[in-house]
């Protein structure tokens, strides 16, 4: 049962990122391979709040969106001069740099030491520190973002995401300055990905820049696509089985380490299958082309 | 003087990776990000045949440049032609290789554990060569002169053999190519394993050099990819002289900030690029 | 809306695709724009759709004098363009396809804003002229050639602009779509809208302009009524050759 509970906290996160992913990459067909940038700066940013200036965990949420929020306008500002794969490139150049600075500022973020102890959230005296109570704040989270992620989806903007996406140039003669739109969708699904990374640094209690790699956006992508592109309950469905599945592997009785590497080496097979065979993942509504 | 050095032999390594890179992105117009997978298979086949079967080096560095090449003729054969052949965006493609890059790596994790690992011999000291005043191993050395080797011969081919112009007319324009009667499949898929025998060998050479890593492979190939691009993507020679600026950026630049910046100070090159100059220094436009 | 062109300049390394180049374009007639393949037609229609800038000229559109334009400038400058190689969103809907040009523009107001029914009758309506009612609900990939460069037509009048430019859009078309296609055309220059077409076809030119502007390496050849024009033996040898 605590272990249902602790693989639900996790697909609850996973959950978020790919919902937040999907957006840029799925809807408005932005290749972003940094996502993992903006879930770590979230991580970091509530973390230090809480541990060096003892903020509440809510306020530091809110706080570490704000940050995640800022450096996707900064990134996204850059990103915007590029199209296509040059963009992916470009979007792994931001995730090396800021896991780079994770890394080096270490007065900051005790680099590669990490930074443990760090606390449950507490509101009006109730503490989250039971991980069922923690799960379901999460799952709030979670249906949360999805549900501003459909408000989203479904409003003008959302059909405008998708213009840009199939056609940049002809979405721009109908009125539309696609650039405000997609720096826009951009910083929001940042500060998901941020939000994600606060409740990640809070239930693990311990964080160090190897989370947030390149290979985590990879992974995060991954889940995108094998979901679904531009389908949201796609990317919840994706963050279920890419969670559940190296869970299982655990039961295998492989060692931990191993484990890990079988999840990675399951999901690259897994996105050149999908690249291959079903571009459009498994119910999605796009496909790349 | 110590700071030149290395930079040399960073920029060796780099323009190692790139030869390959560029080569293959000048004729496939796309970034084959599983590149740098072909030097980890390169240094752990290595591994595999001198330390744990005990075979002789050479004969262990012979099967590991083969056996990068065959996995780069897999990888082309499997993913990237049937890929391409179906008229998929750029975008397909990254994120093929972006999986290929993945699966390999952590193959090779599960495989050989991703514990640091050497290739040299421990008995043997490396021999040292004082230059100036500065220090370089008899591995960097081989680094630095292979690296001129390959890239002349590389040049060498482009320019002067008949492979070489049906490669650069590959690179101009694939579909005219075809029409001239070039066969187009066949040279992609030389130049895919050569690129990936380079890729091998800039592995094997890092494995002595410092070592292997799963991961050594995604580290080679981000460097390949800003020397590529800072130099000019698909033109051999730029990848080169791209390769040998990032290697002195970046040891001169730890010089003023420590070390481990060394990484974001080469992102931060290539962004820079990418927004000023994103056909290189020597890339048309 | 009177659409008045002034020496319009642009090259591209060099080469003067559009030189020197002064138009004036009147509304309720049909302006038409001919010339031989490479002789500046389409970046002429490029320049005036702000997809790219000018060297040199100014455009006028009624009294306003645009020196530059982006792309997303050009609705509010109220002018609007179909694309020689139909540009449509082709993952979405046929109906969103027009949902995209009537819905707001800014960010903010996107963001809030939810499809209205309005909106959405309006849109019905502009499928029923061009005759795509029944095809609303099906993605734009999967519309025949012709129905894809109807959609391409009904997008621009949903627009409700001044100033069309049609780049070829007859091309590739069967008898019976030509036909609606000089309908909806003809419909643009009731209600005194200042339509350009740009075609190769003659008999179509013969047919439907009013004015005739013929365009070769980038430099106006003759202009002034149609059959004025396509009699002129200079325009005959453009096209002719030696």
């Amino acid at each position: 049962m605590d272990y249902l509970v602790h693989i639900l906290i996790l697909f609850s996160i996973y959950g978020m990122l790919a919902i937040s992913l999907n957006l840029v990459v799925g809807y408005s067909g932005l290749l972003s391979v940094t996502h993992a940038a903006f879930y770590g700066i979230g991580a970091y940013a509530t973390t230090l709040l809480m541990i060096n200036l003892d903020l509440n965990f809510f306020l530091s949420l809110l706080i570490g969106m704000v940050f995640s929020g800022g450096t996707a306008l900064l990134i996204g500002l850059v990103l915007s001069k590029f199209k296509d794969d040059f963009y992916a490139i470009a979007s792994l150049g931001f995730n090396v740099i800021v896991y780079s600075i994770m890394l080096n500022w270490q007065t900051l973020t005790r680099g590669p030491l990490g930074i443990p102890a760090i606390p449950r959230p507490s509101l009006f005296g109730f503490s989250f520190f039971g991980n069922f109570w923690f799960l379901i704040l999460v799952l709030f989270f979670l249906i949360i973002t999805y549900l501003i992620a459909r408000s989203i989806v479904n409003s003008s903007f959302g059909r405008v995401l998708k213009a840009i996406r199939e056609n940049e140039l002809a979405t721009q003669i109908f009125g539309y300055n696609t650039k405000y739109f997609k720096l826009t969708i951009f910083v929001i699904a940042a500060v998901m990905a941020g939000v994600a990374g606060s409740f990640f640094a809070s239930y693990v209690s311990f964080i160090d820049p190897s989370t947030f790699t390149m290979h985590e956006s990879i992974f995060i992508l991954s889940i995108v696509i094998l979901g679904g592109l531009a389908n949201l309950r796609g990317a919840v469905l994706g963050a279920f089985i890419l969670i559940i599945l190296p869970e299982a592997l655990r039961f295998l009785g492989l060692p931990n380490e191993i484990a890990a590497q079988s999840r990675q080496l399951i999901y690259g097979v897994i996105l050149v299958l999908l690249m291959l065979y079903r571009p459009q993942g498994l119910i999605g509504e796009f496909k790349l082309k | 003087m110590q700071l030149i050095l290395n930079s040399f032999i960073a920029g060796s390594i780099y323009a190692l990776v790139t030869l390959g890179f560029n080569l293959i992105y000048s004729t496939t117009k796309f970034f084959n990000l599983a590149h740098g997978a072909m030097a980890t298979v390169g240094g752990y086949t290595v591994f595999y045949f001198s330390k744990t079967l005990g075979l002789n080096i050479l004969l262990s560095v012979l099967f590991g440049l083969l056996v990068a090449g065959f996995v780069g003729y897999l990888t082309n054969k499997i993913v990237f032609k049937p890929l391409r052949k179906r008229g998929a965006t750029n975008m397909v493609l990254i994120v093929a290789s972006l999986g290929l890059l993945t699966a390999i790596e952590s193959l090779i994790a599960i495989l050989f554990s991703s514990q640091f690992q050497t290739l040299s011999n421990n008995q043997v000291t490396q021999k040292l060569f004082h230059i100036f005043g500065g220090v370089v191993t008899q591995t960097q050395i081989l680094i630095f002169i292979s690296s001129i080797i390959i890239m002349l011969g590389l040049m060498f081919v482009l320019k002067y053999t008949l492979f070489g112009s049906a490669v650069r007319a590959i690179s101009d324009d694939e579909e005219v190519a075809k029409v001239i009667g070039i066969d187009t499949d066949k040279i992609l898929t030389i130049v895919f394993v050569v690129g990936s025998i380079i890729a091998g060998w800039s592995g094997i050479l890092t494995g002595f050099d410092t070592g292997l890593t799963p991961i050594l492979g995604m580290g080679l190939l981000l460097k390949g990819v800003i020397s590529s691009i800072v130099g000019g993507v698909g033109r051999v020679g730029g990848g080169v002289l791209g390769a040998f600026m990032l290697g002195f950026v970046e040891n001169f630049g730890i010089w003023y900030i420590s070390s481990e910046w060394k990484d974001a100070i080469a992102f931060g090159v290539l962004i820079l690029f990418l927004v000023f100059r994103p056909h290189g220094i020597f890339g048309k436009k | 809306m009177e659409l008045k062109i002034k020496n319009l300049s642009k090259s591209f390394e060099g080469v003067k695709a559009v030189d020197d180049l002064s138009l004036e374009l009147k509304s309720g007639i049909v302006n038409g724009i001919v010339g031989p393949n490479g002789s500046g037609k389409t970046t002429f229609v490029n320049l005036l759709s702000g997809l790219l800038p000018y060297d040199k000229g100014v455009v006028v559109i009624e009294n306003t004098k645009i020196k530059k334009m982006k792309p997303f400038e050009s609705l509010g400058y109220g002018v609007t363009r179909t694309f020689q190689d139909v540009r449509l969103f082709e993952q979405m809907k046929v109906i969103d396809n027009i949902l995209i040009v009537l819905t707001k523009k800014d960010v903010f107001g996107s963001l809030f804003e939810r499809q209205s029914d309005y909106q959405l009758n309006t849109a019905l309506d502009i499928l029923k002229k061009v005759g795509l009612y029944s095809k609303r609900n099906e993605l734009a990939l999967n519309l025949s050639y012709g129905q894809r460069k109807l959609l391409e037509i009904g997008r621009a009048l949903a627009t409700k602009s001044d100033v069309y430019l049609f780049d070829e859009p007859f091309a590739g078309l069967f008898k019976e779509i030509k036909k609606d296609v000089i309908k909806l055309i003809n419909e643009l220059k009731k209600e005194n809208k200042t339509v350009i077409l740009i075609e190769h076809d003659m008999d179509l030119i013969r047919e439907l302009t009013d004015q005739l502007f013929v365009i070769d390496a980038g430099k106006l050849l003759a202009s002034g009524k149609s059959e004025d024009v396509l009699a002129n033996k200079k325009v005959i040898k453009a096209y002719l050759g030696n």
